[in-house]
């Protein structure tokens, strides 16, 4: 990569050398066209595919054609440049340009010397609690970040109720989550600063002995989004399963599934079925010899796992599936929506223990983040955090248009001329006075003189 | 994703903005004047990508967008000055327009 951007910034200072020493206009506008494509190469470079695209339509494409229209309208290719008057411009250029260059060397090179390196400002990363316990629809999740100088024994900290440990402890409460079904609460992400957590999950109402469960030195990396899911585990112990995701989109056209798996004695498979099937196995005969036609999506995931696949758009009809073919659940005429990142926690619902025992595998969506400098970023930064100056730019673009319509008529200057000679040949006066004062004689006589200055006039006259 | 830090195009977009700037300085002619100011305000919007990149932050790009908004704009009227210049004096060498010197 670095071969490459070194190439290429050698065409660009190349290609601005050479266009700014070129005597043919002409000449100078096409290495200047070579240029803009190098700094487009480099926007690629940078992630700004949308810039790039832009910087070659805008720049290389329209702008310059415009250049390059009126130098060959004007015929302006070959203008003597040396006129003699002002060469000691020349001169002073340069020595403004190595000023120039003092000045901004100055701040590079002290920042490439210095070991310092300034952090980014975008160190967020997001954090949220799924609730994946059976009948704990509306248990209250405590989210705490523990003192980093506490020595982390879970053993003896386990007993300790979580109430009591916030008290105790200088701990920073991070959030304190009400979890039910509804949607909104699922989708909304906790905003950290990323960085290292050691984090106690625990149900507050004190109902699970095991107390708080402790997730140590968990690495929150910028710009990631962390799931933890709460379940309870094989020995009747609240557990959290850790999913990390950036948030990033999906393939275009796809939509990201990630299952976890909390049912602690099964292996869940995610398997599509050609139609709604009422059936509760797999299984085509009693001793289970074939199969009814599948294409298995995801296969024996563990308990406590997940796993992430992407799915096309499309409708499909699924089932997730234990290890012994039996149907835990199906979603019939399961619609994906492109773009949409969903994460679905297999759970066993609460009562009915044994094989009679129903399953769900409760949703929780999000929205994916478009990549970096993708135009769907920049479109929505442009549009909804600077609308108005999007607005005032259009407005200075319509100004533009209409301020070198006028100034581009054909007739412009000879009709300011026109008007300003038309403006300094209008009199007042008489045009007899005129005429009488420019020949040094009375144009005119007697009555019509006499009625034309009025009566007062009448006794001069004769 | 990206190994070449910024310093590199931060130094690039120097040398090219400082390339613009003589030339503004040292040719006569308007409309190379012209393409000389648009190469200073590229390698500004070089800089800024690359700042972009380097915060992690689309603002930057926003702000490009808007430069290369005003440049358009710019250059059009400009453009149409020169044009205009030209059909009254038969020339677009920058310093025979010395009307408003005092």
């Amino acid at each position: 990569m670095e071969w490459l951007f070194l190439a290429v910034s050698f065409v660009a200072v190349l290609a601005a050398a050479m266009m700014l020493t070129r005597q043919n206009a002409v000449h100078s506008a096409l290495f200047l066209i070579v240029n803009f494509g190098c700094v487009a190469f480099l926007y690629l470079m940078l992630d700004a595919p949308f810039l790039a695209m832009v910087q070659v339509t805008v720049y290389t494409g329209a702008i310059m054609v415009l250049f390059l229209f009126v130098i060959m309208l004007l015929g302006a290719e070959t203008t003597t440049d040396t006129s003699g008057r002002m060469r000691w411009l020349g001169l002073a250029g340069s020595v403004v340009a190595i000023i120039l260059l003092l000045i901004f060397a100055f701040p590079i090179a002290s920042d490439m010397l210095s070991d310092e390196r300034a952090t980014p400002l975008d160190t967020s990363a997001q954090l949220r609690v799924i609730n994946a316990i059976p009948g704990a629809e509306a248990e209250e999740f405590t989210v705490m970040e523990m003192g980093f100088a506490m020595p982390l024994v879970g053993t003896v900290r386990a007993s300790v109720a979580v109430d009591a440990l916030d008290e105790s402890m200088p701990d920073r409460r991070i959030e304190n989550v009400v979890y039910n079904d509804s949607r909104e609460n699922i989708r909304r992400y906790i905003e950290l600063a990323a960085g290292d957590y050691t984090l106690a999950v625990g149900v507050s109402d004190g109902s699970y002995a095991s107390g708080p469960v402790f997730i140590k030195d968990l690495t929150l990396a910028p710009g990631s989004a962390t799931t933890l899911v709460v379940f309870e585990n094989a020995e009747d112990l609240i557990d959290v399963g850790l999913l990390s995701d950036d948030l990033s989109a999906p393939t275009v056209g796809k939509m990201r599934l990630t299952l976890f798996n909390a049912v602690t004695d099964r292996q869940a498979s995610l398997v599509e079925v050609g139609q709604y099937t009422a059936r509760r196995s797999l299984c085509d005969d009693s001793a289970c010899n074939t199969l009814i036609p599948h294409r298995r999506l995801i296969d024996q995931l563990p308990a406590g796992e997940h796993i992430s696949i992407e799915l096309d758009e499309g409708q499909y009809n699924l089932a997730f599936v234990d290890q012994d073919q039996n149907i835990l659940r199906t979603l019939a005429e399961y619609q994906t929506a492109r773009g949409r990142i969903e994460t679905r926690a297999l759970v066993r619902e609460p009562g009915v223990p044994g094989s009679q025992a129903s399953y769900r595998a409760t949703m929780y969506d999000a929205v994916g983040v478009p990549a970096f400098g993708s135009p769907e970023s920049v479109g929505q930064v442009l549009f909804i955090e600077y609308v108005l100056p999007v607005m005032l730019v259009g407005m200075l673009l319509l100004v533009a248009l209409i301020g070198v319509i006028v100034l581009a008529r054909p007739d412009a200057l000879a009709q300011a001329e026109r008007r300003r000679i038309n403006r300094r040949r209008r009199v007042n006066r008489p045009l007899v006075s005129v005429i009488s004062q420019q020949t040094g004689s009375d144009a005119l006589r007697g009555e019509y003189l006499a009625k034309l200055t009025g009566g007062a006039d009448d006794g001069a006259s004769e | 994703m990206n190994p070449v830090g910024v310093e590199p195009y931060i130094v690039l977009s120097m040398v090219l903005f400082l390339l613009g700037a003589l030339g503004v300085l040292m040719r006569r002619n308007a409309i190379l004047v012209f393409m000389s100011v648009e190469l200073m305000l590229n390698s500004a919007n070089l800089a800024l990508v690359a700042f972009a990149r380097e915060w992690g932050q689309v603002n930057g790009h926003v702000f490009v967008f808007f430069v290369m908004t005003v440049a358009a704009a710019e250059v059009a009227v400009g453009l149409a000055l020169i044009v205009n210049i030209f059909r009254e004096r038969r020339s677009i060498n920058i310093d025979d327009l010395q009307q408003m010197r005092g």
